[in-house]
């Protein structure tokens, strides 16, 4: 048999002037053999997505192991995913405790998460962890343009006092570097996007707004790369390319709709340029390029620092003026853990909406969801008791046909968080013995 | 939780043992509370080391029992130590009639009812000794040291233990090492800081009083510790304290209890019995019963075990604390200067 098909490069990229678009995984870029049965698998992706100042735990335990049949009131929004999603009990970070350091608990639970370390109490003088993510950017992350990305939604200064005297360089970031150096999130969807798709250069507020009276969209300028792809490709495939290169569009609007709003709100306002002014717009926008930049495998692992840790950030958009982190500590009074709940299901509510758009983009015989271990997580449990075990954790996703999914998975007290991180970063291709406070690999989350 | 500017609290206990298989074991669970209560010692960690669970219930119900005395203020954030339990096979069930009785009729809320109710004993035990001052935690190994040396085994435990432990006090019965021989020759080979061996004929010549049993419990009319002793056996009866003096003189090893060898090390027989070979390098030590002391020590053990709960009183008294700058807020100012230093 003579295989005359040329498979198209995983590596194919559309470009422009100033604009380089990665493309999402094609069956034209599988080899014609490996159609017949060795189909090349998708890669897998990994992400964090942190939530502050713990969890109305009441809301978010069901009172069952095994099957997820009746959601819990803060999982409710992800009923419609159930069979896609693993949720963790009893895991802990030892590593957030006091251990002798009094008080920061939100210093440390943040500083801690990834780092498996305790971070030292200083303001000035930061000391925690590489964070097991970097450790697998470090191994994998030349496969992809970016080793990582860092995302946040919440503006946040990188020194002072957050907590009790621990630096807020431990509150406002989720990844490390290196034990002395925070990996600080990109807060700005415009800085993201051109990240994205840019030549790397992030154009001041000024420039931008000069440039806008003239832009069109990035996709105009791959018009002429867009079409000669387009010539090759199968129905199946072009379908995807429109798909993806819609979603791509769909960005650029919600980003010009909030450049519009923000000029129109305040021009002299602080807030980063591009950053929309309603929470869940810039929630869904945010987690749309993370969307296209796992589609496009431009990076295999992001963290997603939703609001910096100890925030007391007020969510008027749904009636709630107060902060969120006083809320927590509602001295036992119903209505203040209502709003504790109702934020934690808001926040839910805009998780599911990334959970959805990942599960609905097909990719190989699964979906990019399938291919993907989304974490959605806490530093602390009961936010007003600042407790360190119990951990509530769950994982979106099947990390690649791996993770048993629909299940509540509960393991013993005392459990490492850590535990789950080396499992993970087995999945990811990056074998190590030992992380952090890990005592072995997580059992029970396979298919086995 | 512990601050810094709290100064150094009273030794923290890690109690491992076996629970259900002889007396001793929760009479010496009891002391260690009674010690708490008297803020002479802190019970940081408990875990057994036979695998049933009705065993791990025992002792968070004893836990509960305690703590059940604490202020509404405390009782908010108090949850209840995790009970490490083994689930390794190298160890017999021990589930007797103490543990079924004294779990029947308590009056005290359960919190194990299945295994994700208790900790691995591995992290739990190595996580309690990171929270303690150095050389300010003590190891009662009161069973098979089975979980003792798997701890040994996880990445830098040894460090901490280094760092944290002042002594192991390890009661060396024939059934305690012979159950597990391997875990109890790898802990007196490998553990980094001294070793007190507590030997059979200390436990058997300082028995626990049954009558106390009878007398000294009249307080409290659901003593988990009194209906697991009912039930133990037959009474009246006097029980061997190996666990008992363990625990005696992990909280009082200064206090001339209990005399100690000279230095020296521990071999490990294959019928379990224990050899000491006198070195004045060595790590290891065993318990000498003093005679002179032993109506002192039996006195303590029925004092300690049969103690109260005492309430505990919230770190930051809550609502003083609030009535107190309501009270700053409504005194004027002092204008006066502040007297000028003699």
């Amino acid at each position: 048999m003579i295989v005359t098909r040329k498979a198209l490069a995983r590596r194919t990229f559309l470009r422009g002037i100033g604009t380089t678009i990665a493309l999402p995984f094609l069956d034209s870029m599988v080899p014609a053999m490996a159609l017949a049965g060795t189909a090349k698998k998708a890669p897998v992706r990994m992400a964090f997505v942190y939530l502050p100042n713990g969890m109305d735990m009441t809301g978010w335990h069901a009172n069952y192991e095994g099957k997820l049949h009746d959601l819990p009131r803060t999982l409710k929004p992800l009923d419609p995913f159930k069979e896609d999603i693993t949720v963790l009990g009893n895991l802990t970070h030892n590593a957030g405790r006091a251990l002798l350091d009094g008080a920061g608990d939100h210093g440390r639970c943040c500083g801690s998460y990834l780092t498996g370390i305790q971070p030292r109490k200083s303001l000035v003088d930061i000391k925690a962890g590489i964070s097991f993510d970097q450790i697998v950017a470090n191994q994998i992350g030349n496969q992809t343009r970016f080793a990582s990305l860092e995302v946040g939604l919440e503006d946040a200064r990188q020194a002072g006092d957050c907590d009790s005297g621990y630096s807020c360089a431990y509150t406002n970031n989720l990844a490390w570097r290196s034990e002395t150096q925070p990996l600080p999130p990109v807060l700005d969807p415009r800085a993201l996007f051109e990240r994205l798709f840019g030549n790397g250069v992030v154009l001041s507020p000024e420039a931008r707004a000069r440039q806008g009276r003239y832009r069109r969209s990035i996709l105009d300028f791959v018009t002429s790369d867009t079409r000669k792809l387009e010539t090759s490709l199968g129905p199946t495939d072009r379908r995807k390319l429109d798909e993806y290169l819609s979603s791509i569009r769909e960005v650029e609007r919600q980003l010009e709709k909030a450049e519009k709003d923000n000029s129109q709100i305040d021009p002299h306002m602080e807030k980063p340029y591009g950053v929309p002014a309603d929470f869940a717009e810039h929630f869904k926008l945010m987690t749309d390029m993370m969307t296209i930049a796992f589609q496009a495998d431009l990076t295999r692992i992001m963290t997603f620092l939703v609001t910096r840790e100890g925030t007391s950030r007020s969510y008027r958009e749904i009636g709630i003026p107060d902060g969120h982190h006083p809320l927590t500590h509602h001295r036992n009074l119903p209505d203040l853990i209502e709003k504790v709940a109702q934020i934690n299901n808001y926040h839910m509510k805009q998780f599911a909406g990334w959970v959805e758009k990942l599960k609905s983009i097909k990719e190989g015989d699964g979906t990019l969801l399938d291919n993907s271990m989304i974490v959605y997580g806490a530093g602390l449990a009961d936010g007003n008791k600042h407790l360190h075990e119990d951990l509530p954790t769950l994982i979106a996703g099947r990390g690649g046909n791996y993770i048993k999914s629909g299940r509540r998975v509960v393991y013993r007290k005392e459990t490492p968080m850590c535990n789950l991180f080396l499992t993970m970063m087995d999945r990811m291709g990056v074998h190590t013995e030992h992380f952090g406070d890990s005592t072995g690999r997580l059992e029970g989350l396979d298919l086995t | 939780m512990q601050f810094p500017g709290q100064g150094k609290p009273p030794t923290g206990i890690v109690f491992d043992t076996e629970m259900g298989r002889s007396i001793d074991e929760a009479l010496a669970l009891a002391m260690l509370y009674g010690f708490d209560g008297k803020n002479e010692a802190r019970v940081v960690a408990v875990s057994i080391s036979n695998p049933d669970l009705k065993a791990a219930a025992f002792c968070d119900a004893v836990g509960r029992f305690y703590a059940g005395a604490t202020s509404p203020e405390v009782r908010q954030f108090f949850h209840g130590l995790p009970i490490g339990l083994s689930t390794d096979p190298k160890v017999p069930s021990a589930n007797t009639p103490m543990i079924e009785a004294a779990l029947s009729k308590a009056s005290y809320e359960q919190a194990i009812q299945t295994l994700n109710d208790t900790a691995d004993p591995t992290p739990l035990i190595r996580n309690a000794l990171t929270a303690q001052y150095d050389q300010n935690a003590i190891l009662i190994c009161g069973g098979p040291a089975t979980n003792i040396a798997k701890v040994l085994d996880l990445p830098g435990a040894k460090e901490v233990i280094e760092k944290k432990v002042r002594f192991l006090c390890f009661v060396t019965t024939k059934w305690n090492v012979k159950t597990d021989l391997p875990a109890a020759r790898k802990v007196f080979a490998e553990w980094p800081t001294p070793i007190v061996a507590v030997g059979q004929e200390i436990g058997e010549a300082l028995p626990f009083p049954g009558a106390s049993i009878e007398k000294d419990f009249d307080w409290s009319p659901s003593h988990p510790i009194v209906a697991a002793y009912r039930a133990y056996k037959s009474m009246p009866y006097d029980a061997p304290s190996w666990d008992l003096a363990a625990a005696l003189y992990a909280v009082h090893a200064n206090d001339g209890y209990f005399k100690v060898s000279d230095p020296g090390a521990m071999t490990i027989l294959d019928d379990g019995a224990t050899k000491f070979t006198a070195r004045t390098d060595g790590k290891h030590q065993y318990l000498i019963l003093d005679p002179s002391q032993k109506e002192r020590i039996i006195e303590t053990y029925t004092k300690m075990v049969s103690a109260k709960p005492v309430p505990r009183q919230p770190r930051f008294p809550i609502k003083k604390a609030a009535d107190a700058e309501k009270a700053a807020e409504a005194k004027p100012p002092d204008a006066s200067p502040p007297a000028p230093p003699k």
